[in-house]
């Protein structure tokens, strides 16, 4: 099972292989939950949504600098 | 198993955890909703028959802030601040005038070049203060002068409770209580030359922002400016989040604790004369010397930073 997720910002593309559920996912990519939102096919994923092979997700990081 | 809504058992697409539950789409834009008009009652930010001006940088907070508001029956124009960071503010710009356009809202749009001659990128590296230091200065000048010249009644920024938790660790750490008396929700316009400032978002955490324009299909900068990279403030963010990730709430409970038991306390020890800078007519900090004539941050900074750019034909330098 390999799901393909797009990280940004920075933007780049990995594919992370054997993870069952959104939760999984992030562990994987050592990303913290509450920094992020994951989107498949426009829609807002929480961990514990299963993933499914070929799934192309965005793990979309949520924090700015600005102020 | 799928998470459930907490309000109405559907498919929850929001997990919250430091309040310990989790919504559908609706759900979720009616929590957000609910959090943007408990800040404004709270505090008193705005009313009815205000006049508006929501400070937008294309990102998803005053995106965000701006459709609330106008969601919520507020008169309620933007103003975009062009900073001349290339490409990115191209972008940034495009971003709100898209989104006016599909909202049929008024956008203002200044740029810092063609009125003050200079662009952040050319103050990077100048003077004293960061590049992030610098367009803070100049956006709270700009947008305050904006409001003045177009008769607005208050100033909405997209601060939000990360933001302002980031801020307030920041300012802990360095005991730095004249900049903690003045991190309020709202900052009431004291004097002739100010106006009325407030951050409605202050009650939602930047992930609900970035959610809340997903699910509204708003159309956002989801690039981080360039120039922010490693800034004070994203250090502080990361801190946080850590925390926040073994105690959920921590953030919430940081920000809400002072502002409940401390934010008074500070408020009533800060002292701070204001005057009327010599320059430009705005309202600054009254210097320590008397016989010396007021002047502003602003206008000091621009000074340093215009002095040092090379002379270009035509320019407003």
């Amino acid at each position: 099972m390999l799901v393909t997720a797009r990280l940004r910002p920075p933007d780049r593309t990995v594919e992370v292989a054997d993870v069952r559920r959104v939760a999984d996912l992030l562990a994987s990519l050592e990303v913290l939950p509450g920094a992020v939102l994951v989107i498949r096919d426009g829609a807002l994923l929480t961990s514990q949504d299963e993933l499914h092979d070929g799934d192309r997700v965005e793990v979309r990081f949520a924090i700015s600098g600005g102020g | 198993m799928a998470m459930r809504c907490k309000r109405c058992r559907g498919r929850a697409v929001m997990e919250l955890r430091r309040h310990n539950a989790a919504f559908c789409r609706d759900c979720f834009l009616h929590y957000v909703g609910q959090q943007v008009t408990r800040a404004i009652a709270k505090y008193r930010m705005l009313g009815h028959t205000d006049r508006v001006l929501v400070a937008v940088s294309g990102g998803k907070d005053s995106l965000a802030l701006w459709d609330l508001l106008l969601d919520l029956g507020y008169r309620a124009d933007g103003l975009y601040l062009s900073l001349g960071i290339g490409a990115y503010s191209e972008r940034s710009k495009a971003v709100c005038q898209e989104f006016a356009a599909a909202r049929g809202a008024t956008l203002l749009v200044h740029d810092l070049a063609g009125e003050h001659g200079y662009t952040i990128p050319e103050a990077a590296g100048q003077g004293g203060r960061s590049s992030c230091g610098v367009c803070g200065l100049s956006k709270r000048y700009v947008f305050n002068r904006a409001a003045l010249d177009g008769g607005y009644d208050v100033v909405c920024t997209g601060h939000n409770l990360d933001d302002e938790a980031a801020v307030l660790f920041g300012n802990t750490l360095r005991w730095d209580t004249a900049a903690m008396a003045r991190q309020f929700p709202v900052l009431e316009a004291t004097r002739p030359g100010l106006v009325k400032k407030a951050k409605p978002l202050y009650r939602v955490a930047e992930r609900e922002t970035a959610g809340y324009c997903v699910l509204k299909g708003i159309d956002y900068v989801v690039e981080e400016c360039p120039l922010v990279a490693g800034n004070t403030q994203m250090r502080h963010k990361e801190t946080l989040n850590q925390m926040e990730e073994a105690a959920p709430g921590t953030k919430h409970t940081f920000l809400f604790g002072y502002l409940d038991r401390a934010a008074a306390l500070l408020k009533v020890a800060d002292v701070t004369e204001l005057a009327e800078c010599a320059r430009c007519g705005m309202t600054t900090q009254a210097p320590d010397d008397p016989a010396e004539p007021p002047v502003c941050a602003f206008c000091r900074s621009k000074d340093r930073l215009v002095r040092s750019l090379p002379v270009v034909e035509g320019a407003s330098r």
